[in-house]
C-alpha cells in the first residue's frame, strides 16, 4: 500500500477515526496503531511480517536494562539486525556474481529459484532498531520493558517504509503523552499531504514517464538536449520523490497526533557539499553522522583522518543503496566533494553564495547521473549522448515534462516560510474547511495523476 | 476533540461524494482489494447495492470529466 492511491486514503480515513474513538484508552490506542501498521506491511507481502516481529524482538532484547550492561547480547543483537539487512540487499548481488563465475568455468545452472524478494523499506525499520539499542545503552532513552512501545516504534506506519527515520528520543515520550491534534497541526497537515501528492503524483511521476525513463532505456539514441533534460529531470524526480514522501509522512502523522522532524529543506539551495547534506535525507545524514561517522572517529584527528573517515563513511552510504558500482561511485564523489571542502576550508565560505549554489547544483545533479543509471555501461552511454546533437531517433521532449522541471525547481527555490505560511493559514480555519481543501485537493490530483500506481524511488532502498 | 470529530465527518462525507461522482472507478478498486471473502463479500454486496443506487439516481461521473480536462490541458 502506498501513500497517493484511493487504498490509502480509505485505509487512513478508517485509521484516523478509531485513533480518534480511542484517544482516552492510550494503550488501545496504541494496540490499534501496531495492527494498522502490521496490515500496511501485510498488504505487499505477508511473509514480511515475521522480518519486522524478529527486528522488533532484536531491538526490545538489545534495549533491555540487562542488555545494557552485557555489551556481548547487545552486540549480538545489532549484528542480527545488520546481518538481516545485509542478507536481504546484498544476497542477489552474490548469487549472481557465483552464478557468473560457474557460467565462465562452463558450469552454468540457474539459481533464479533462490533469489530473495528485498522487503520494502527493511533498511528504514533495521536503523530505527539499531538507534534504539545505541541509544538506551548510551542512555539517552530509557530503555522500555514493554515490547508494544518497541513494536510500534519501528512499525508505525507513516514511516515505515521510507522514513523520515525517526529517533527513539523524539518518539517515544509521544507514545506516553499523546497529543490530541490542534487545528494549527491538522492545517500543517493538510498543507503537507497536499504539497507531497503534487510532488509525488504530478511533478515525479510525469517527469519520470514522460522524460527520465524514455531518455535512460534507450541512451545511445539520444542527443544532447535529451541527455541534458533528464539529467535535470531526474534532479528534480528523486527530490520530488523523496521529499514528497517525506511531507505525506510527516502530515499523515501529525493527523495522528505525533510530530516528526523534517526530512528535506530545500537542498538544492545548498552552498556546500556539506549543507546539501545538512538539507538532504536530513534523518538518514545525521543517522549516519551519529552512528557511523562520530564512532569511526568524525571531527577528531587531523584533517587527512577526517576526509578518510569521510570518504569511507559515503561510500558505505553509496553501498547501501545497493551493490553496484555505480552507487559505490556517487557515494565516494560525494565524500571526495565533502572531504575536499573540508580540506581546503571552503565549506565555511559565505562569499558568492548565488555562485556557489549553482555549482553545487550542477555537481550534484550530474552525479545523479550514476545514481540513476542501471551500470557503468549507461553512466558512459549518457555522457556520449551529451556531446552529440540529437538526431531522428531521439525523444520528442514533451512540454509538459519541461513544464514540470521548472516548476520542480521553483518548488525547490521557494524559501521554506512560504509554504509554512500556507499551512498556518490553513490552521486558521474551521475544520469543515480543512477536510474539504485536503478532499477537494486530493480529487484534482488524482483526476491529474497517471492511472496505476509509481512506486517511490526509495522503496527499493 | 469536537473539532477533531467536525473534520473526520467531513472526510468521509468528501470520500462519500467522491464515490458518488466517480462513475463505475470504486467498483474495479474493490475487486482489487486484499481482503478476506469473509469481508470482501459484504463489502462488495454494499459497493454493488451503492452502484445500483447511484444508477437509479443517473448521477454523472464527474472525476472522469475533470480528469479528461486535466489530462487535456497538459497534452497528455
Amino acid at each position: 500500500m502506498v501513500f497517493p492511491t484511493l487504498d490509502f486514503v480509505l485505509f487512513f480515513a478508517l485509521v484516523l477515526g478509531l485513533n480518534l474513538a480511542l484517544f482516552r484508552l492510550n494503550g488501545w490506542r496504541k494496540g490499534m496503531l501496531i495492527a494498522a501498521s502490521f496490515w500496511f506491511y501485510a498488504v505487499w507481502d505477508v511473509r514480511f511480517l515475521a522480518l519486522m516481529s524478529a527486528v522488533i524482538l532484536l531491538a526490545w532484547i538489545g534495549g533491555l536494562p540487562g542488555a545494557r550492561k552485557a555489551t556481548a547480547l547487545r552486540t549480538l543483537c545489532i549484528a542480527g539486525l545488520l546481518g538481516c539487512l545485509a542478507f536481504f540487499k546484498y544476497f542477489n548481488f552474490f548469487l549472481l556474481s557465483f552464478s557468473n563465475l560457474l557460467g565462465e568455468a562452463g558450469l552454468s545452472r540457474d539459481f533464479s529459484w533462490a533469489q530473495v524478494v528485498l522487503p520494502v523499506g527493511i533498511s528504514f525499520y533495521v536503523f530505527q532498531a539499531i538507534s534504539y539499542i545505541v541509544d538506551c545503552a548510551r542512555e539517552d532513552v530509557p530503555a522500555r520493558r514493554n515490547p508494544f512501545d518497541v513494536a510500534l516504534y519501528v512499525s508505525f506506519f507513516p514511516q515505515l517504509v521510507a522514513g523520515p527515520i525517526v529517533r527513539a528520543a523524539d518518539f517515544l515520550p509521544q507514545l506516553d503523552r499523546p497529543e490530541r491534534p490542534t487545528s494549527a497541526m491538522r492545517g500543517m497537515a493538510v498543507a503537507l499531504i497536499l504539497a507531497g501528492m503534487v510532488k509525488k503524483l504530478v511533478v515525479a511521476n510525469y517527469i519520470a514517464v514522460l522524460l527520465v525513463d524514455p531518455v535512460y532505456t534507450n541512451p545511445a539514441a539520444q542527443g544532447a538536449p535529451q541527455a541534458l533534460a533528464a539529467l535535470l529531470g531526474y534532479a528534480v524526480q528523486i527530490y520530488c520523490d523523496f521529499s514528497g514522501y517525506s511531507d505525506i509522512a510527516i502530515g499523515v502523522a501529525l493527523l495522528l497526533g505525533y510530530r516528526f522532524s523534517a526530512n528535506f529543506n530545500q537542498p538544492y539551495r545548498a552552498a556546500s557539499f556539506r549543507e546539501f547534506w545538512q538539507r538532504w535525507h536530513i534523518s538518514l545524514s545525521t543517522w549516519i553522522r551519529d552512528y557511523l561517522y562520530i564512532p569511526l572517529g568524525g571531527n577528531r584527528g587531523g584533517k587527512a583522518r577526517q576526509a578518510v573517515t569521510l570518504l569511507v563513511v559515503m561510500g558505505l552510504a553509496g553501498l547501501w543503496h545497493g551493490a553496484a558500482w555505480t552507487f559505490v561511485l556517487w557515494g565516494l564523489a560525494h565524500g571526495a566533494l565533502v572531504a575536499g571542502e573540508r580540506l581546503s576550508g571552503q565549506h565555511r565560505a559565505t562569499s558568492l553564495r548565488p555562485l556557489r549554489i549553482g555549482v553545487v547544483f550542477t555537481l550534484v545533479t550530474l552525479l545523479w547521473l550514476p545514481f540513476r543509471a542501471r551500470n557503468m555501461g549507461q553512466v558512459g552511454e549518457m555522457l556520449g549522448a551529451l556531446a552529440r546533437p540529437a538526431s531522428e531517433f531521439s525523444l520528442a521532449l514533451h512540454p509538459f515534462a519541461l513544464v514540470l522541471i521548472g516548476t520542480g525547481l521553483l518548488i525547490s527555490a521557494l524559501p521554506l516560510r512560504w509554504f509554512t505560511r500556507s499551512g498556518e493559514a490553513l490552521g486558521r480555519v474551521g475544520p469543515e474547511l480543512q477536510a474539504g481543501v485536503l478532499a477537494l485537493g486530493l480529487v484534482i490530483l488524482f483526476a491529474m495523476a497517471q492511472e496505476g500506481t509509481a512506486p517511490f524511488i526509495y522503496f527499493q532502498f | 476533540m469536537a473539532r477533531n470529530l467536525r473534520f473526520l465527518l467531513t472526510l468521509w462525507l468528501a470520500l462519500m461524494l467522491l464515490w458518488a461522482f466517480s462513475g463505475e472507478r470504486i467498483v474495479d478498486w474493490v475487486f482489487e482489494l486484499p481482503l478476506p471473502d469473509a469481508l470482501m463479500d459484504p463489502l462488495l454486496d454494499a459497493v454493488f447495492w451503492g452502484e445500483d443506487l447511484k444508477a437509479a439516481l443517473g448521477l454523472p461521473d464527474l472525476f472522469g470529466a475533470l480528469r479528461a480536462l486535466l489530462h487535456g490541458l497538459a497534452g497528455l
